[in-house]
């Protein structure tokens, strides 16, 4: 089920390497190798869910893998607290809010954990690409959303 | 018998842990010391037992000579061994170690003192016949025909400094008023004197090193040279002994340099007189060290001699025996330097905490490592991680050794210098060992694009892993996620 997932490097999309395998040694730490039938490479692969650092000969390269799914929440999230002036903050996607994090009125930091929304059977943080005042909630916990809800709206 | 029954150590991580196993082996109870940020470091588990010494900023730990004394006594300590950087070269603190009626692991204190002022230093090797280089052997005053009469260009040093620290460098007369206002600024900020002066800027350059070890009844080991060329921001990170650029001619010239350098001085236990080395094989003192080197394992590797057991035994008064006074070089030693730095960002310092740690191991490998998994990088201190060191029969095998044990190297967490490094075992000049001070500035530069390869090698070790986590039970941490996925799957697959 890798069928819809997009990788991307330095904001690049990347496609795996052809005859490449990796073997999981010690899960607990993310280490394993990449092998070709030919030669081996260890590797270190540590995150979570769609965002990773693959550690490779010595050196940490941030590797995102985001379904289609994430990549339209990604979306929603950069709609909802767009850089400059006010935003409106819609649902892409049905999903089922987890968490609220926010209140209307207080400040939000870049980077802060705007709602929790369960999608794909996956959690994924909606987070504030810059700071702002919350001037309305439009979701509670619990609440499923459709797509073209409105989650959030940012000062 | 042992020369002590308990010895503090008076530093933290690697080489703390350096001292810790000279003690053991000598019969010795080691004791350590930590501030709040080393509670749980690697050097205060391998002790026997630690003292508190303060908050973590070093000024009010490490750095807190009061604080140290009072441990030392606390302890039951009969010596303290200093390491290397912190108070290992301040005379005030060998002093107070005296005063306390402890045996201080280090030279006299008056030495520590004249040494400490490097201008004074280079005056003294002059005045003993040892080349130097070009500049000036009094302070800087502010008539600008001095700087000019040395020609550009020129580095400005701190008299006060030395190891790479307080030195600018001058391109021409016009920056020379604005250099020295920053120089004495600088200089006074950070080692409390203002005095600075110059030295002609050579290029090509190599940066080699020779180790002493001298006891209390006059007695000098010289135990070979280490090549210590290959640096970033004047400070070493790759060092090797022989050096790959002098024959036995230019060998002894340097040794009788050092042996005249250090007997300017009133000197015992180990010392270093460290060089520049110019493309016509002339030699030019720099500075003496009368300390433990951060690589004196190189020295230990090719010699045979434990140079940190010995340091203990000459404080206590042993005399050096002839197996160390005529102790030869046998093969090829090489280090280098894991740290936490970012050496695809100018090599910025990293924190963070290390998540995954497998070092190398097997023939001729040594390690000196200050952590391990899952410790915390304080952001207070040094960011060497550890020493990886190789010991073969010649350079060409331990170039191949090192190269073998950079690929078992793995650190997980924060970004170090390991890319650089193994980079570094197939550069040309590197293998040949026709380098100087500038391989990293000419050589590995600042242009770090991630070559089409590797990208798709992390791409293929992402999409797997983010794969198999996708059967990951939810509200898992990030730690285990990964980890609990792979053995959900693995479940799975048995059940098949």
């Amino acid at each position: 089920m890798t069928g819809d997932l997009e990788i991307r490097i330095e904001d690049e999309s990347v496609t795996p390497a052809e005859g490449w395998r990796f073997e999981m040694i010690d899960p607990a730490r993310g280490f394993g190798r990449l092998v070709n039938g030919a030669a081996s490479v260890p590797v270190l692969v540590e995150g979570s869910a769609g965002d990773w650092v693959v550690t490779l000969h010595g050196r940490r390269i941030p590797v995102t893998v985001r379904s289609w799914r994430e990549r339209m929440l990604v979306g929603a999230e950069t709609a909802a607290t767009g850089r400059a002036g006010r935003a409106a903050g819609k649902a892409t996607l049905p999903g089922l809010i987890l968490t609220v994090a926010v209140s209307v009125g207080d400040t939000i930091d870049e980077g802060g954990t705007l709602l929790t929304i369960e999608a794909m059977k996956m959690q994924n943080d909606v987070r504030a690409p810059r700071s702002g005042r919350v001037i309305e909630v439009a979701v509670r916990p619990g609440e499923t959303v459709t797509t073209g809800t409105l989650l959030i709206r940012l000062e | 018998m042992p020369p002590f029954s308990r010895l503090l150590i008076a530093n933290r991580g690697e080489i703390a842990i350096r001292v810790i196993r000279a003690c053991r082996e000598l019969g010795i109870s080691p004791v350590s010391v930590h501030s709040d940020a080393d509670v749980n470091a690697l050097h205060v588990h391998l002790a026997d037992a630690s003292e508190r010494i303060g908050p973590p900023a070093p000024r009010e730990s490490y750095l807190a000579i009061d604080a140290v004394i009072a441990a030392a006594v606390r302890s039951g300590a009969e010596a303290i061994h200093p390491g290397y950087g912190f108070l290992s070269e301040n005379s005030e603190f060998a002093r107070a170690v005296e005063v306390a009626g402890l045996v201080w692991v280090g030279p006299p204190p008056a030495t520590l003192e004249s040494l400490g002022n490097k201008l004074a230093a280079r005056r003294a090797a002059q005045a003993a016949g040892v080349p130097i280089v070009a500049g000036t052997t009094m302070a800087l005053t502010d008539d600008p025909r001095e700087l000019e009469a040395i020609g550009f260009p020129l580095m400005l040093k701190a008299s006060a400094g030395g190891g790479g620290r307080g030195m600018r460098r001058v391109d021409s007369p016009g920056e020379v008023a604005d250099a020295l206002v920053a120089a004495r600024r600088e200089a006074l900020s950070a080692f409390g004197d203002g005095t600075v002066y110059a030295e002609r800027l050579l290029a090509p350059v190599r940066h080699i090193e020779v180790q002493l070890l001298g006891d209390r009844h006059g007695r000098l080991a010289v135990l070979g040279e280490r090549d210590c060329s290959i640096q970033r921001r004047h400070q070493k990170l790759v060092e090797e002994s022989p050096s790959p650029a002098i024959g036995p001619s230019t060998r002894e010239a340097l040794f009788d340099s050092a042996r005249r350098v250090a007997g300017t001085v009133d000197f015992h236990n180990a010392a270093t007189v460290e060089f520049l080395l110019d493309a016509a094989s002339n030699h030019y003192f720099l500075e003496m060290n009368t300390r433990l080197q951060v690589e004196h394992g190189v020295t230990e590797l090719v010699t045979g001699v434990d140079l940190v057991a010995w340091q203990i035994r000459v404080a206590a008064g042993q005399p050096l025996p002839d197996a160390v006074m005529h102790a030869s070089s046998r093969g090829h030693a090489i280090e280098v330097r894991l740290y936490a730095e970012d050496p695809y960002n100018d090599f910025q310092p990293s924190t963070g905490s290390i998540t995954a740690w497998q070092m190398p191991a097997g023939p001729g490998v040594r390690v000196d490592a200050g952590v391990g998994a899952d410790t915390d990088l304080p952001p207070e201190y040094d960011p060497l991680l550890a020493k990886l060191m190789v010991h073969a029969g010649d350079r060409p095998a331990a170039v191949d050794r090192l190269r073998r044990a950079l690929d078992e190297t793995v650190i997980g967490g924060v970004q170090t210098d390991a890319g650089f490094l193994r980079w570094l075992v197939d550069d040309a000049s590197f293998v040949n060992g026709a380098y100087d001070t500038g391989l990293i500035a000419e050589r590995w530069g600042i242009d770090h694009g991630l070559p089409e390869d590797q990208r798709a090698l992390a791409a293929t070790a992402a999409i797997a892993v983010r794969a198999a986590s996708e059967v990951a039970p939810r509200h898992a941490t990030d730690r285990t996620r990964a980890g609990s996925a792979w053995a959900d799957l693995a479940r799975r697959e048995a059940m098949r």
